[in-house]
């Protein structure tokens, strides 16, 4: 037997094994009504869950906005205690109309930030680094350690957003973490703005010493 | 063996007595008591500033501002002033420019209890009562303790504790810590917070807002949902544990990525993706226009019925 003749019969059992199916197989339940579920409730997710390129913008917009606000408040800080520290102004900052920079920044997946963002930071660290020695010791170290702390877990958050880009939830911590840093700088810069504040304050015509 | 002091080391040794005796009565006055009294307007404000040692506020039914306690010995003076027009009686402990080696300075307080009050602290303690104005203390590695009447207080520290008893009467309360910790019984209305480590401990009663946020501290909150509350905490890697009194109207919505979600209320949390880590869990509890929000990176999630 030829090698068409051999080709020839196997094709023919093909062809009777497949009409000796059956022509459908019933589901073992009734799938319909779980389908459709799914399809009424697809629309309401599409609109909870709104893109990611809209909520990256946002929240960049929210991060100026926070960032910007944060700085202005350091630097309201140091000018009302008449303490103005001297830095060096951002590259690309924007002065608004009360004269206070705005900080462009973007929001910059798996651990790259926006040289800017960067930037800031440096600011309000290097206004903190001149302070932080008059802290007790111990309350430096704890100082040290919770910003690694809140570093790490800007990490860690783009670490799963690189696994997960686009995850709202993700997305919110990171903003809200880099947000806190910044909060916790300038907090702090405020707080112990009250270190170089410490000699006595100039007279004030209206005051009367007791 | 005994030898006898050259003239020269004499003489030094007499010069250096004088010198000493010269300074006897500047040291004495650095520590001396405090025992200081003015007037004071009963609704003004008084500002407090001292960098070690304690501030010990009390509020009182007189119209005058006393301070007593002692100054620290090395410290270059304590100002007490007064600003007539603003209504400002302010309290300044000063410091020589090189203050290494100064004591610390101990400031017992008495204020009219509807003043305004700021105190600002860097190693201080800040202790308050009976003080019914709004409250601004600040310490850096001080612990706070105050009672709240029901007007706003902020408490601001990087490594101190912070802890507030309340009335019961709605206010706004505001805390900030760093690694401090904070507890606060007793308070309503708005409750904000902001930790990096510390933990925050917070029992209220009607609830209109509040705002936890914290990067590796525990958050518990225990309280009562005000019809139209909107109660969003956020942690990243520490646990989120919200207990709620009475009646209970709102929306909830829970993510968290690798924590747990536990919810007395009845429904499950689901999976947020088949193939990534990742709860979450919306629902509502009685028809109220509340809304709760809690999200966590790793810590976990508990919401139950007190």
């Amino acid at each position: 037997m030829g090698s068409n003749e051999r080709e020839a019969g196997a094709g023919d059992r093909l062809d009777a094994a497949l009409q000796a199916l059956p022509p459908g197989i019933d589901p073992g339940r009734d799938l319909w009504p779980g389908i459709a579920a799914r399809l009424e409730q697809a629309p309401v997710t599409a609109s909870r869950r709104p893109p990611a390129w809209l909520l990256q913008a946002a929240a960049a917009v929210v991060l100026i906005a926070g960032s910007s606000l944060l700085t202005a408040k350091l630097l309201d800080g140091d000018r009302a205690a008449g303490k103005m520290a001297e830095v060096a102004p951002i590259a690309g900052s924007t002065p608004g109309a009360d004269g206070i920079a705005t900080m462009p920044a973007s929001f910059g997946p798996a651990g790259r930030m926006d040289p800017e963002y960067v930037a800031a930071r440096r600011q309000l660290t290097s206004v903190l680094e001149s302070r932080m020695a008059r802290l007790p010791a111990s309350t430096r170290a704890k100082l040290e350690s919770n910003l690694a702390e809140l570093r790490r877990a800007a990490d860690e958050i783009n670490a799963a957003l690189a696994e997960q880009p686009g995850d709202p939830l993700l997305e919110e911590l990171l903003l809200k973490t880099y947000q806190d840093e910044l909060a916790v700088l300038a907090n702090v810069n405020q707080l112990t703005s009250s270190l170089a504040n410490a000699a006595a304050s100039p007279g004030d015509a209206k005051r009367m010493e007791l | 063996m005994k030898t006898a002091a050259s003239p020269v080391v004499r003489q030094f040794g007499t010069c250096a007595a004088i010198a000493l005796l010269a300074a006897m009565p500047a040291i004495a006055a650095a520590g001396s008591p405090i025992n200081k009294r003015t007037a004071a307007d009963p609704a003004g404000t008084v500002e407090i500033s001292n960098t070690a040692g304690s501030v010990v506020v009390t509020g009182w039914d007189r119209n005058e501002v006393e301070i007593k306690g002692e100054l620290g010995d090395g410290t270059e003076k304590l100002e007490f002033t007064k600003n007539e027009q603003a209504k400002l009686t302010r309290i300044k402990v000063i410091l020589p420019n090189r203050s290494y080696g100064v004591d610390d300075t101990d400031l017992v307080v008495k204020v009219p209890a509807g003043s305004t009050l700021s105190v600002n602290a860097v190693s201080a303690d800040i202790v308050v009562r009976g003080v019914g104005g709004t409250q601004r203390l600040q310490t850096v590695s001080g612990d706070v303790r105050t009672e709240a009447s029901g007007e706003d207080i902020e408490c601001r520290t990087v490594s101190g504790d912070v802890s507030i008893v309340g009335s019961g009467r709605k206010g706004l309360v505001s805390i900030t810590t760093v690694s401090g910790d904070a507890t606060a019984t007793q308070i309503a209305g708005e409750i904000n917070g902001h930790t990096v480590s510390g933990t925050f401990s917070f029992g209220a009663g009607e609830t209109s807002r509040s705002r936890l946020r914290s990067t590796s501290g525990d958050i518990s909150f225990a309280g009562q949902l005000a019809p139209d509350a909107r109660i969003d905490f956020e942690n990243i890697s520490g646990d989120v544990k919200l207990d709620l009194k009475g009646p209970v109207a709102a929306d909830f919505d829970v993510s968290t990525l690798n924590g747990e979600i536990r919810n007395c209320f009845g429904p499950k949390p689901s999976r947020t993706d088949e193939y990534a880590p990742g709860r979450e869990l919306r629902f509502a509890e009685g028809t109220g226009s509340g809304r709760v929000r809690v999200k966590t990176l790793n810590g976990d999630i508990g919401l139950c019925r007190k």
